[in-house]
C-alpha cells in the first residue's frame, strides 16, 4: 500500500510493504531534449518480527533489480507508528526512456 | 554528544576540483567553506519553508513548534583532516525532530517537499552542482578568467 494510506484506527497487518513515489525528473539529455525520465521511490517493509524487514527488503531489492530498478545498499531503519513493528526502507530508481 | 542531523554534506566528490584549486595555490579552505556554507543555508531555508506550510501531513500532528526548533540553524563547517562537512536538517538530539515528516509512516504520508529534499536524488544532485560551481568559480578567479 502507499505510505500513509492506513487509517488512523486501522491495525497494522503483521507484515507488510508500503511505497512512496517522489517527484520524477529528467534523466539523460540529447540535443537539448530529455531522453529519459527517472522515477524515484521509497520501498518500506514493516513487521512484528524484527528480522523480517532485513530479509524482505533484500528480497524486494533482488526482485526490483531483476525488473530494471536501480538500488544500492540494503536500506536502513524507518520509524513505525506502532511499537509492535520494526520497519526498514530502501530507495529505488527506475529510468524510463522517453519516446 | 555530537550533532545527529538528518544529513551530513561533505566535500566528497569535489576532490578533483579542490586538487586543481590547490595546484593553483588558491584558497581551498575559503572556497570549500563557502560552498558548504551556501549549501547549508539553502537546505535550512528550504526545510523551514516546508515546515511553514499549512497542509503538513496529519494536520501537523508531527509538526509541532518543537519540530521547527529542532531544525539545525546556522550550521557550521567542520574539518576532519582534509575533509570538510556540515550537518543540516533536523537535530535528532532535540525533541520534536521531524524525521517522521521525511519518511512518513503507514498512517501518515511523508511531507512531499521534505521527502524530495532529504531522500530524493535530484535535490541532492542540484546542491552538489552548486557546490562544484562555487569551487570552479574559485579556480577561474585564480586563473584570472
Amino acid at each position: 500500500m502507499m505510505q500513509g494510506t492506513l487509517g488512523p484506527d486501522e491495525s497494522y497487518p503483521d507484515h507488510f510493504f508500503t511505497w512512496w513515489e517522489r517527484t520524477s525528473y529528467d534523466g539523460s539529455h540529447y540535443d537539448d531534449k530529455a531522453v529519459s525520465c527517472i522515477y524515484d521511490y521509497d520501498i518500506n517493509f514493516y513487521s512484528i518480527d524484527p528480522s523480517y524487514p532485513y530479509k524482505y527488503i533484500r528480497e524486494a531489492k533482488k526482485l526490483l533489480k531483476e525488473n530494471g530498478f536501480i538500488l544500492s545498499g540494503n536500506g536502513g531503519a524507518v520509524a513505525s507508528d506502532e511499537p509492535t513493528h520494526t520497519g526498514r526502507t530502501i530507495e529505488a530508481l527506475y529510468s524510463e526512456r522517453e519516446v | 554528544m555530537g550533532k545527529r542531523a538528518t544529513l551530513n554534506i561533505s566535500t566528497a566528490g569535489l576532490e578533483k576540483l579542490i586538487a586543481k584549486l590547490d595546484e593553483l595555490d588558491g584558497d581551498v579552505k575559503n572556497a570549500v567553506e563557502k560552498a558548504l556554507d551556501e549549501a547549508g543555508k539553502e537546505i535550512t531555508k528550504d526545510t523551514l519553508s516546508a515546515l511553514d506550510k499549512s497542509n503538513l501531513p496529519r494536520q501537523g500532528e508531527y509538526s509541532r513548534g518543537t519540530t521547527k526548533q529542532s531544525v539545525v540553524q546556522n550550521p557550521k563547517v567542520k574539518w576532519e583532516g582534509t575533509t570538510a562537512s556540515i550537518a543540516v536538517g533536523f537535530d535528532y538530539n532535540k525533541p520534536g525532530a521531524g524525521g517522521l515528516l521525511i519518511t512518513g509512516t503507514p498512517k501518515m504520508r511523508p511531507d512531499k517537499p521534505l521527502n524530495d529534499m532529504y531522500k530524493g536524488k535530484k535535490y541532492a544532485s542540484n546542491i552538489s552542482k552548486k557546490m562544484s560551481k562555487t569551487v570552479s568559480d574559485a579556480i577561474k578567479a585564480r586563473m584570472g578568467e
